[in-house]
């Protein structure tokens, strides 16, 4: 089964083509472009130099969020439009769960973070334990203080990855001791993880029609939400 | 701080092409002060001022009008109706403060605690029927 995933759901863009769990190829940018202007020249690139064609694609992968409102819609039209043309199925996958996957194999505890931006972050955890991966928290948009009070307590290594990983890391690793901060190479979504995720949601069966493809924005909680206009904080 | 004694929209537009020289992409301005203030001309002058030749329009409607044909994008927003978080996430603000560009706030009132710490912050005050106090306040102004 071939897979073609792309991600624009935070500050860095990618795409990757996968068959039965080999990486063929990926692309993978994280320059202050806009994603709309480079996901399907780099999804064409891609396609060139893997020698592939799009209608050899089986299945199309997406991570629907949560992240930035722009970059999940680039993200989802451009899928839907792929499989909408070909009558391909789809598989979203959460943008935190995506980020758990570059850790695939491994023995640790995951906190995908995405910058929600007003000291909030986009958050959930995971366990990896070897091919088996356990989510502990659903995907949330929580204030970064209550981050600290969730990882704190952790007996053991937290990774920190997404692209708030580096300013929670250094915001609280004086207070977490256990913290760890995602090698750099490691830090932002990479379209090869996501496609090892759609791959074993596809498994499962949680496939999708272009159709039924949709966004899933976390809201926030509703004390934080109205608390935009400084009058009303105070 | 700077201070402007603005006697016609003519004179807010000009000031506004003059702040607009000192500005950087990635900069902010969040604008304050109700309606009828000059805000528009503002816009108008700010727009020239940044070398751009697009035609000025008011974003009430769009929520956000972007200015793309010049040296130094512009993204002027009106949040007058963005009340919430949700709502100002969906007007794509956040992704906007990403680019390289200035953003223009309409109405920041509605928004102040979501504001990025640098940003300047331009009140409008009404002296009398045709005169205007410009307040600039943030980094080099």
């Amino acid at each position: 089964m071939r897979i073609l995933a792309i991600d624009t759901s935070s500050q860095s863009a990618g795409c990757a083509l996968l068959e039965d769990g080999r990486l063929l190829g990926e692309f993978f940018t994280n320059v202050k472009l806009t994603h709309s202007q480079t996901i399907l020249p780099m999804v064409q690139s891609l396609l060139d130099q893997t020698r592939a064609s799009l209608s050899d694609v089986d299945l199309f992968a997406v991570t629907t969020g949560p992240g930035s409102f722009t970059g999940l819609r680039i993200g989802l039209s451009a899928v839907k439009g792929m499989a909408h043309a070909l009558g391909k199925p789809c598989v979203g996958v959460s943008t935190l769960e995506a980020l758990a996957w570059q850790f695939c194999g491994q023995e640790l505890l995951v906190a995908p973070v995405l910058d929600a931006r007003c000291a909030q972050v986009y958050t959930a955890l995971f366990r990896w334990e070897g091919e088996t991966l356990t989510r502990l928290e659903p995907d949330q948009a929580i204030p970064i203080a209550q981050l600290e009070q969730r990882l704190k307590n952790e007996k053991n290594a937290v990774f920190l990855v997404g692209d708030g990983a580096e300013m929670c890391y250094n915001m609280l690793n004086e207070r977490v001791p256990l913290l760890r901060l995602a090698p750099p190479t490691m830090r932002y979504t990479h379209a090869g993880a996501l496609a090892l995720a759609a791959e074993r949601a596809a498994g499962l069966g949680y496939t999708v029609s272009a159709e039924q493809l949709a966004p899933a924005y976390l809201r926030l909680p509703q004390a934080e939400r109205e608390l935009l206009a400084k009058q009303q904080s105070v | 701080m700077t201070r402007f004694i603005s006697h016609s929209a003519e004179e807010t537009e000009q000031f506004a092409e003059q702040f607009a020289k000192k500005l950087r992409p990635g900069d902010v301005v969040a604008c304050f002060g109700g309606m009828g203030m000059g805000k528009t001309v503002f816009a108008h002058g700010l727009a020239r001022g940044l070398g751009l030749s697009d035609e000025v329009s008011s974003p009430t409607f769009a929520l956000v009008q972007e200015y793309t044909d010049g040296n130094i994008p512009l993204y002027h927003f009106d949040m007058y109706r963005v009340s919430d978080f949700d709502a100002l996430y969906s007007t794509g603000f956040f992704d906007y403060l990403e680019q390289d560009g200035v953003l223009l706030i309409e109405w920041s009132e509605q928004i102040e605690s979501a504001l990025p710490p640098g940003a300047i912050r331009l009140s409008f005050a009404r002296l009398d029927e045709n005169t205007r106090e410009l307040t600039i306040e943030g980094e080099g102004f």
